[in-house]
């Protein structure tokens, strides 16, 4: 089988890319070991000049000249692959998909679909489509009616019998859904011409995939075996579910207590609250969602309590114990709360790291079990390299999409690219949800020192008519010397939606002046944005003016540095006449 | 510096610095500004009623009493009704019988509109602005002439007048033209109509035809064109159209109404194919046309344009320079929010010394339709008229994620035409939920001049709809200079 992996790809590929391949020095392919910047170009062929235009030139715009290095190389060598990936999630697909494009005949692995992971079970999609994103957005859809059911009274809708709902429904068609995009993927592997292997993979050395026994060579191999739903190890843990788990249920939870402040938390809070389960949150710290801006974090938890969910903030799980009744206890530092029927924990995610190999070969990893990888996600091993949450990095779809994207380029099309990890917006699919890009007004402060803030805190028009309590947050962090938008933030209906475009404005660097000058869409939320006319606070670095002189700040610096200096002073000989005193006594 | 200046300067001489007439998005904001900038500033406008005339009108004007704001509300309102149909594959199991109580809603939304025209007119009291009701007309140069409510007549000079009357909507002359109504009583029926008939094809037509087919009246929407939404992108005009049949509404393109009749059934609708309908409710949404004509603009001599509309130069100064315009009365892009922005500029440039024209480029705008429209730029139509060099254009067309589950057959597109010299993203359109909302931002990156490769080193949020503006790697069709589509 092994031997002749070759074939697939090169009846896909058309008459003239064999000419080619048959045609270009081998010199090439050997350049492909050396480090990507090194690797010469060869889009300037004359072979590739006199090239007669065809079709297929056009139809696959991504296959241009210099791609056609990889497909060269694969004529001259004994390797199975050009390139071996494991793990066929959002990373591993994109990766693998450009590098077949770029002309390298590609293979991965995947484990056998299952909705809920385990060292044997995953699927096509990986965490993205089968346990993360898509079936956890379908849930806040499902999820997202009630409140609309709610919100249709105050435009004059009303029902004979308040709305139910079946859990089963929804989740026998949320698994419909979830079936055809695994198929899905799998054609896009297909059509892509990746040779896709079932079962899970093992590196045994920098050249050489494992598959459940089953030996395969390759050129490079990609790490993409993503990352899974950890839980603390507490006295009854195996009564509580995980994420996977609980985009699953097979029946609605009574009363849920979910344990954890992040965005998977707070997600599911909103889901089973919206799908009108009674529930609670337990988080470790005084608000959700550590890392966010703090006003942000503050606003989202009021939204979520005035929608139903009961938080317990400051308690840390210590046990669970379950009942005779079958029914849950969580049991904290601030002591015990029953009647349960479901604990999820939401407790962070860790990377797949665990009996693949990757000692033994040699890949290094850090204290969380991540791979270490450097700027083109290349690991300590030249020809293992890694994208996606196995590196821990962002945690992201398109994060992975991206790492995957300018992992292919680099080693596959000649153009070494490495992946951007810059003002990445991101959102919570809360309910209300958030959206974001840049920095958070603490970090801004840190970073610039000088900062203007603009809020808006208000009533959307649905809701001065729904008369619910719902209300928009918005935040606009501006740079207070150059104008620049560091980040803006935003927790209200459609943020998601509503960052996306901000987003390119922001990576684009533009100013806040640039803002105001774009009209706005009216009458919809996003129009605030760019009618945000006077700071709400100013921040300065020191109460002095903003047009402090060189000569001034020069002087300032120097104060200051005298004046910790003194103090160092201090402390050191106080420690001084500490020692002295101790060695007398 | 400018209460400085007008102190120095002639202002004593006149009653006020300046006079506004009407109180709509442009005046208000006008008015607001320039008494930021230290001048005196008097407004007049006509008593509130949800419906215009000649001699009613309200603070706010027509978009908060008249036009967006009513007319989003009720789309909330009617969307439900879609909504309830996609929560069912959900799992959500709904009474056969839903309710819409239509006199709730209207009672809901004028509640909020009189609350918004309350806040308008807090907004004009707090920035110093004394607010005269009655009808302001053009009595000279300096001089504007108020008749109150009560029919006594005041006259007041002034340094500046601005004219700032907007627009009401027109009625076509046919047969029984009577019969029908426009977008300012649609707004504001006594009874929610079962048969609806629509004449026009502008976005004030199809917003009303979504806003009553989701309340369950039937629809039929008659237009001259073969597509709704005339100087829209062709495309995207496609995708209304058939975004709206495929919620029930019946088209009749390249058709309109001939006669009107009043019958025991309802209205009697002949239409220039000889069909006969009939119908509850007759909305003529066929154009609006600048309010100029009860302004005595022959007092000092101002000139309007073939439409009535006021001419005015870059800084919207007609041509006898103390009177200024701004807004739908100049007719030039009918927006609130360029009412705003020319409102603005006036006021920095009359009383903030600093001489500001306002910006029609890349202005985005939407169509509230079911699901809505919303573009900013250039058409691909236009792009090709005016290009200079390729034009490159990216198209994406999906189902959005919400109908994967729900079953509705609706697509959303999105398209983005790209400069191919420059790679600047000249035009950027969206068809499907939540439109309006993610164009924003789009606006502001394509205002700064964006280009297609700054787009694509952003990085999506997943998963979202929006997400699609910045992943479209490969081009659609590219488009030669000189060719037509």
């Amino acid at each position: 089988m092994a031997t002749s992996l070759g074939a697939p790809r090169l009846s896909l590929s058309p008459k003239t890319l064999q000419a080619l391949r048959r045609t270009l020095p081998l010199s090439f392919s050997k350049s492909l070991h050396s480090k990507p910047l090194l690797r010469p170009s060869i889009s300037h062929s004359p072979i590739l000049l006199r090239l007669p235009r065809r079709r297929r030139l056009s139809s696959r715009p991504s296959a241009s000249a210099g791609n056609n290095s990889a497909a060269a190389s694969s004529g001259g060598d004994n390797y199975d692959f050009d390139l071996f990936t494991i793990g066929a999630g959002s990373g591993g697909v994109r990766a693998s998909r450009f590098a077949a494009n770029f002309g390298a005949s590609v293979a991965v692995c995947e484990l056998p679909f299952a909705t809920i992971s385990s060292d044997s079970t995953g699927g096509v999609g990986g965490t993205c489509v089968l346990r993360g994103c898509v079936p956890k957005k379908l849930m806040v859809y499902a999820s997202k009616f009630s409140h609309e059911f709610e919100e249709s009274h105050g435009f004059g809708w009303s029902y004979e019998t308040d709305p139910k709902h079946d859990w089963g429904t929804l989740i026998a068609n949320k698994n419909a859904e979830l079936q055809r995009l695994t198929g899905i993927y799998k054609n896009i592997l297909k059509n892509a011409g990746v040779t896709l292997i079932e079962g899970r993979g093992k590196i045994i050395d920098p050249h050489t995939v494992s598959v459940d026994g089953k030996l395969y060579s390759a050129r490079h191999i990609l790490i993409a075996v993503g990352g899974r739903p950890n839980m603390p190890n507490i006295p009854g843990i195996e009564h509580a579910i995980d994420s996977d788990a609980a985009l699953d249920l097979s029946v609605r939870p009574d009363k849920i207590a979910i344990v954890g402040g992040g965005y998977i938390a707070v997600e599911f809070a909103g889901i089973f609250n919206g799908l009108m389960s009674e529930v609670h949150v337990f988080i470790r710290q005084k608000k959700v969602l550590r890392g966010f801006d703090e006003e942000i974090r503050d606003f989202v938890g009021e939204q979520m309590s005035l929608r139903g969910i009961e938080f317990h903030t400051e308690e840390s799980p210590q046990a669970i114990t379950k009942s005779e009744d079958g029914s849950l206890s969580l049991k904290t530092n601030k002591g015990t709360v029953s009647g349960f029927s479901h604990i999820m924990f939401a407790t962070g995610r860790r990377p797949n790291t665990k009996n693949l190999g990757l000692e033994d070969v040699g890949v290094k990893l850090t204290n969380n079990g991540a791979i270490m990888v450097d700027e083109y996600s290349r690991t300590s091993v030249e020809s293992i390299w890694a994208v996606g949450d196995v590196t821990d990095r962002i945690n992201l779809t398109p994060v992975a999409l991206m790492e995957g994207g300018a992992f292919a380029k680099t080693v596959f099309a000649n153009e070494p690219t490495k992946p951007d990890h810059r003002e990445v917006p991101s959102a919570v699919f809360s309910q209300p949800p958030i959206g974001q890009v840049g920095l958070t007004e603490e970090q801004a402060i840190e970073e610039y020192g000088d900062v203007d803030v603009y809020t808006a805190n208000f009533r959307p028009l649905k809701a001065t008519v729904s008369g619910l309590p719902d209300r928009i947050y918005m935040k606009l962090l501006v740079c207070a010397n150059s104008g620049k938008v560091l980040g803006v933030h935003m927790c209200g209906d459609d943020s998601p939606e509503i960052i996306q475009g901000v987003a390119i404005a922001v990576k684009a660097g533009l100013t806040k002046a640039q803002f105001d000058s774009t009209v706005g869409i009216h009458p919809t939320a996003a129009e605030e944005l760019v009618t945000m006319r006077t700071p709400t606070r100013k921040i300065r670095r020191n109460s002095s003016s903003d047009e402090v002189s060189l000569f001034k700040r020069t002087y300032l610096l120097f104060l200051i540095l005298t004046c910790w200096a003194n103090v160092l002073i201090y402390i050191l000989t106080q420690e001084k006449v500490k020692d002295a005193v101790k060695s007398t006594t | 510096m400018a209460r400085k200046m007008l102190r120095d300067g002639e202002t004593e001489a006149y009653d006020y610095d300046l006079f506004v007439i009407g109180a709509g998005s442009g005046g208000v904001r006008a008015s607001r500004t320039s008494a930021g900038f230290g001048a005196k500033v008097a407004i007049c406008e006509l008593p509130f009623h949800p419906i215009s005339s000649e001699t009613i009108g309200g603070v706010g004007g027509t978009c908060v009493i008249r036009g967006c704001v009513p007319k989003k509300i009720l789309v909330y309102g009617s969307a439900f009704r879609g909504e309830f149909e996609d929560a069912r594959n959900f799992g959500w199991e709904l009474s056969e019988d839903i309710n819409f109580n239509w006199k709730k809603l209207l009672n809901n939304k004028t509640q909020e509109i009189q609350r918004l025209n309350g806040i308008y007119k807090r907004l004009l009291t707090n920035a110093g602005v004394t607010m005269i009701e009655g009808e302001g007309k053009l009595a000279g140069p300096h001089e504007v002439e108020v008749t109150q409510p009560d029919g006594s007549v005041q006259k007041y000079t002034a340094k500046h007048i601005l004219i700032a009357t907007g627009s009401r909507a027109q009625r076509v002359k046919i047969p029984g033209e009577e019969l029908a109504i426009t977008s300012d009583e649609a707004l504001s029926l006594e009874e929610l109509p079962k048969r609806a008939v629509i004449l026009g094809g502008g976005y004030i037509a199809v917003e009303f035809a979504s806003i009553w087919r989701g309340m369950g009246a039937t629809v039929d929407l008659f237009y001259r064109k073969e597509l709704p939404l005339r100087g829209f992108d062709d495309e995207m005009r496609a995708v209304v159209a058939k975004n709206l049949e495929g919620r029930g509404i019946e088209l009749h393109p390249q058709s309109t109404l001939t006669e009107l009749s009043k019958t025991d059934e309802g209205i009697k609708v002949v239409t220039d194919h000889g069909d006969v309908l009939v119908a509850d409710v007759v909305l003529f949404a066929t154009g609006r046309a600048p309010n100029t004509k009860r302004l005595n603009l022959a007092a000092a001599g101002v000139e309007t344009d073939k439409t009535g509309a006021i001419k005015v130069d870059e800084y919207s100064c007609t041509n006898i320079p103390s009177i200024w315009a701004v807004g739908d009365v100049t007719n030039r892009m009918n927006l609130t929010p360029v009412a705003l922005m020319e409102g603005t500029c006036f006021s920095k440039t009359v009383f903030g010394g600093e001489p500001t024209k306002p910006d029609y480029k890349d202005i985005p705008c939407a169509v509230f339709s079911i699901p809505p429209l919303s573009v900013v730029g250039l058409s691909e139509q236009q792009a090709l008229e005016q290009a200079t060099s390729d034009i490159l254009v990216f198209t994406s067309s999906f189902t959005p994620m919400k109908n994967t589950i729900s079953g509705r057959q609706e697509k959303t597109v999105m398209k983005l035409v790209v400069d191919s010299a420059t790679d600047r993203v000249i035009g950027a359109s969206m068809c499907g939920p939540d439109a309006p909302e993610i164009m924003q931002g789009i606006g502001v990156a394509m205002k700064c001049g964006a280009t297609k490769k700054q787009f694509d080193s952003t990085v999506g949020i997943h998963p979202s709809a929006a997400e699609e503006f910045v992943t479209m790697r490969s081009v659609t069709r590219r488009l030669t200079v000189g060719s037509k589509i």
